[in-house]
């Protein structure tokens, strides 16, 4: 211990000793400018980088014509692209990094380039942002640094000097929203942050660092089918989230379920992610009264039919949280028939028991009853469509119909949230007359086939005894001729 | 009822003088020899033909020509009327058998050298009515309006534009315009329905009536070593009877390809869709379709498609005149040069064709 605390002396000695004896930092010092102040604390000045690796020129020489000309390399400050390529002079050579024991990546310039902030800003000359809009220009310290504007907790603050600017953003992309940073205050990541929680998630958790992209872009980390990967990075860490108590399954549930196969096996952007419930940058979990709201969102007629179901008042009265007492939240699974009724694995009867609630038990197994019989005509009557459609005959028109009975089997899941009997029996009688006018149809052509061939083997049978009628007739009158001939 | 027969018969002759033509009939001979069985396909085409007349009238009772109506009206006629699935599969099925007897007939008559003089008029007509009989095949494949049909005359009728100088406007008069559209549809049905019957109707006319009066032709191996008196069978009622046992036959072979392979609907055409993957005209057309794909784009300085077409053209003109270049079957004699002509051709379209299935 003793023997690093003498190697870090003897540097901070020798760093001072080089900073000092820079010709460029001596006159500036007199000048009293702000950059040679910021500089000292810098963590380059702290590595030995000088002010001419950047600004060029010759630290050695104390005559400002000669130190400062053009034969000398030197370029003044440099401007637009050029900040960030005087950067990558060292930022992007690995071997330079390694000299001065960086461990850091050397692609940063590349990824920036490649990110939404690499495109041309409005002039059309440089990149949107430089290496120095963020990191600052000459007071710059480790990522790691509270006094770093990339630190977690400064990066909310540096990000929205641009982002909450609405009249800079507009410049670039009017319709994206400025109020990401307020947002974010109001959020349970933003709270904790603004406490001092350097783990909770601020904006490069999310969007990255140096290769941010549009949420619109296949590659962004916030792009709707990587965003449940992007939150499970941290939720899914049952280390990292040891101290918040929260569960850490919620990505597992997800991925099986019928949202998250959705989304991540069908690749259809129209299934939620976890911001579509949660929220994005004000990213917060559903209470038990905005639950309904947010499921409704995107299942209108469902949670309409609730709010004006008896279900409603009870479920407001027992404090549960509407749809996630029957479908659970993040694994959510199809709605089958079994969701319904009063056996075991249904819903209903964890609370419907024949004993306390006879109407509402009574009232599960019927709607039960019901949905199966559609369900099971309905496959009846697509077998049998199969089988003659199979058969070569042609039985679009029922096939056709036959999505009627489909969609009064949708439309009856939907009713289910009236949690009226009467209704329910409505949409089932519907499908359930199109199923039967199907299976008739379809009925009616696999006899058709059979018909055919019956009728084909007696017209085969009629034509055969006619030819060979035919034939015997041929012969007789040859033979006839023949005889006749000869006589 | 014999009685009632004779009555009917006596009214008739009485005002027509059907005598006459009884007794004609009965004179009437055919040639018996080992080539004897090509004379039934011309009877098997003629019977073929009939099938189609009076499929094509049923079918007429209830096909809507349109872009928005005939497909459904197809799909009504395949699964609402009755009997109507036979009667469009028959119809389909016997226009294929119909081609493909009237070109066995062809190419019996051509090789027995049937056509030399005198009966330059019935090789004529003859083929002028097999491209009626090809131009009824591409007229009719369109009006169901499905998916292939529309593809199919798309690059039937571009390959008719290909031809120089009159291409174009003969694929805007097919078409009715630029792209394939309900006007071409309305026109082909007008085709299909009332211009090639009638014209048709007329050739089939002159043919048999040129077949009744000078008889079958001998084929030329026959007729020159004919030293004993020829064998031969009478018209009415040997020959007749034969024709009609192979009708019957042929009729049966319709029902059952009509039951165990129905002609198939497909998906209703849609113009902008893309063309599906591996369009192929109607099998008789392939060996054509065939040669223009393998043709180079361009041969010497004149283009690849159009060499092709106009090749066609004049190889068909070539053999519907062979009764006028084939001056030594006229005379009598026999001619190899033409039965090598017409076993190269018997051989380029059988191999072009199996070409055109696979690849």
């Amino acid at each position: 211990m003793k023997r690093l605390a003498a190697i870090s002396a003897l540097l901070v000695v020798c760093a001072s000793y080089s900073f000092g004896a820079d010709e460029c930092v001596k006159c500036h010092q007199l000048l009293g400018d702000k950059p040679t102040q910021l500089f000292k604390k810098d963590i380059h000045a702290s590595k030995g980088v000088s002010c001419a690796d950047c600004h060029g020129g010759n630290p050695r020489s104390d005559d400002m014509e000669r130190a400062m000309s053009k034969a000398a390399g030197f370029i003044g400050v440099p401007k637009g692209d050029a900040i960030s390529e005087a950067c990558a002079k060292c930022h992007a050579d690995e071997a330079k990094m390694k000299s001065y024991g960086s461990a850091l990546p050397v692609n940063q310039w590349k990824t920036l380039q490649t990110s939404v902030h690499g495109k041309l800003a409005v002039a059309g000359k440089e990149h949107i942002a430089q290496c120095t809009t963020c990191h600052g220009a000459h007071g710059i310290v480790s990522a790691k640094n509270p006094a770093s504007p990339v630190h977690p907790l400064n990066v909310v603050k540096t990000c929205a000097t641009c982002h909450s600017n609405a009249v800079y953003m507009r410049s670039y992309n009017p319709s994206l929203p400025v109020d990401q940073n307020e947002k974010y205050r109001t959020s349970v990541h933003g709270m904790r942050n603004a406490k001092g929680d350097t783990k909770v998630a601020e904006c490069a958790s999310c969007h990255g660092a140096h290769d941010i992209r549009s949420a619109k872009d296949l590659k962004s980390k916030v792009y709707a089918t990587n965003l449940p990967a992007t939150c499970g990075s941290c939720h899914s860490n049952a280390e990292y989230m040891k101290e918040y108590d929260i569960p850490t399954d919620q990505l597992e549930k997800f991925s099986s379920s019928v949202h998250g196969i959705a989304l991540l096996q069908k690749h259809d952007l129209g299934a939620p992610a976890c911001n579509s419930c949660h929220g994005n940058h004000a990213a917060t979990p559903p209470g038990v009264e905005s639950i309904s709201k947010v499921c409704g969102t995107c299942h209108a007629l469902n949670a309409d039919l609730f709010s004006a179901s008896p279900h409603k008042r009870a479920f407001d009265d027992l404090q549960l949280p509407e749809c996630e007492t029957c479908h659970g939240n993040h694994e959510i699974v199809a709605a089958t028939n079994e969701l319904l009724g009063t056996a075991p694995e249904a819903t209903c009867g964890r609370c419907h028991s024949e004993e306390d609630n006879a109407k509402g038990f009574q009232a599960a197994a019927l709607m039960r009853l019901l949905a199966d019989s559609l369900e099971s005509g309905e496959q009846q009557a697509q077998r049998l469509v199969d089988e003659a459609e199979q058969k070569g005959m042609e039985i679009s028109e029922a096939k056709y119909k036959l999505r009627d009975a489909r969609q009064a089997r949708l439309e009856a899941r939907t009713m289910v949230h009236a949690f009226d009997s009467d209704k329910f029996s409505d949409v089932i009688g519907k499908g359930l007359t199109v199923a039967s006018t199907v299976h008739g149809e379809a009925q009616a052509a696999v006899d058709e086939y059979y018909f055919r061939r019956v009728g084909l083997g007696i017209a085969t049978l009629i034509i055969s005894v006619l030819v060979v009628s035919l034939y015997l007739t041929i012969r007789r009158i040859e033979k006839k001729q023949q005889k006749a001939t000869v006589l | 009822m014999k009685t009632f027969l004779t009555k009917i018969y006596t009214y008739v002759d009485e005002r027509v003088q059907l005598e006459d033509l009884v007794q004609f009939m009965g004179k009437k001979y055919v040639p018996v020899h080992r080539h004897s069985v090509w004379y039934y396909f011309g009877g098997i085409t003629l019977f073929l033909f009939l099938i189609q007349v009076v499929t094509g009238i049923l079918l007429l009772l209830y096909y809507k020509s349109g872009e928005e109506l005939a497909f459904e009206s197809i799909q009504f006629i395949m699964s609402k009327v009755q009997f109507g699935w036979l009667i469009r599969s028959i119809h389909s099925w016997a226009a294929n058998l119909f081609i493909l007897a009237a070109v066995i007939h062809m190419f019996s008559v051509f090789f027995e050298r049937a056509y030399r003089k005198p009966r330059e008029l019935t090789w004529l007509t003859g083929m002028l009515m097999l491209f009626l009989g090809l131009g009824f095949g591409f007229s009719g494949y369109l009006l169901p309006w499905n998916e292939l049909a529309f593809f199919a005359t798309k690059v039937g009728t571009d390959i008719a534009g290909v031809v120089p100088v009159i291409g174009k406007p003969i694929l805007i008069f097919l078409r009715g315009g630029e792209d394939v559209t309900g006007a071409t549809l309305s026109r082909f049905f007008g085709f299909h329905v009332a211009v090639f019957p009638g014209i048709f109707t007329v050739l089939l006319g002159i043919h048999l009536l040129l077949v009744q009066r000078q008889g079958m032709s001998e084929p030329l191996g026959v007729e020159a070593g004919a030293a004993a008196p020829q064998k031969t069978m009478p018209f009415f009622p040997n020959f007749l009877l034969r024709d009609l046992l192979l009708w019957l036959i042929v009729l049966n072979i319709l029902a059952i390809l009509a039951v165990f392979f129905p002609w198939e609907l497909g998906q209703k055409a849609d113009p902008f869709a893309p063309a599906p993957a591996g369009i192929l005209p109607e099998w008789y057309f392939l060996f054509m379709f065939q040669t223009l794909k393998m043709i180079p784009a361009q041969v010497w300085f004149i283009d690849g498609e159009v060499l092709g077409i106009v090749t066609f053209g004049i190889a068909g003109l070539l053999w519907m005149l062979v009764p006028f270049w084939d001056r030594k079957s006229a005379r009598g004699e026999q001619n190899r040069t033409t039965t090598y002509i017409g076993i190269f051709v018997v051989g380029y379209i059988i191999i072009l064709t199996i070409l055109g299935w696979l690849l």
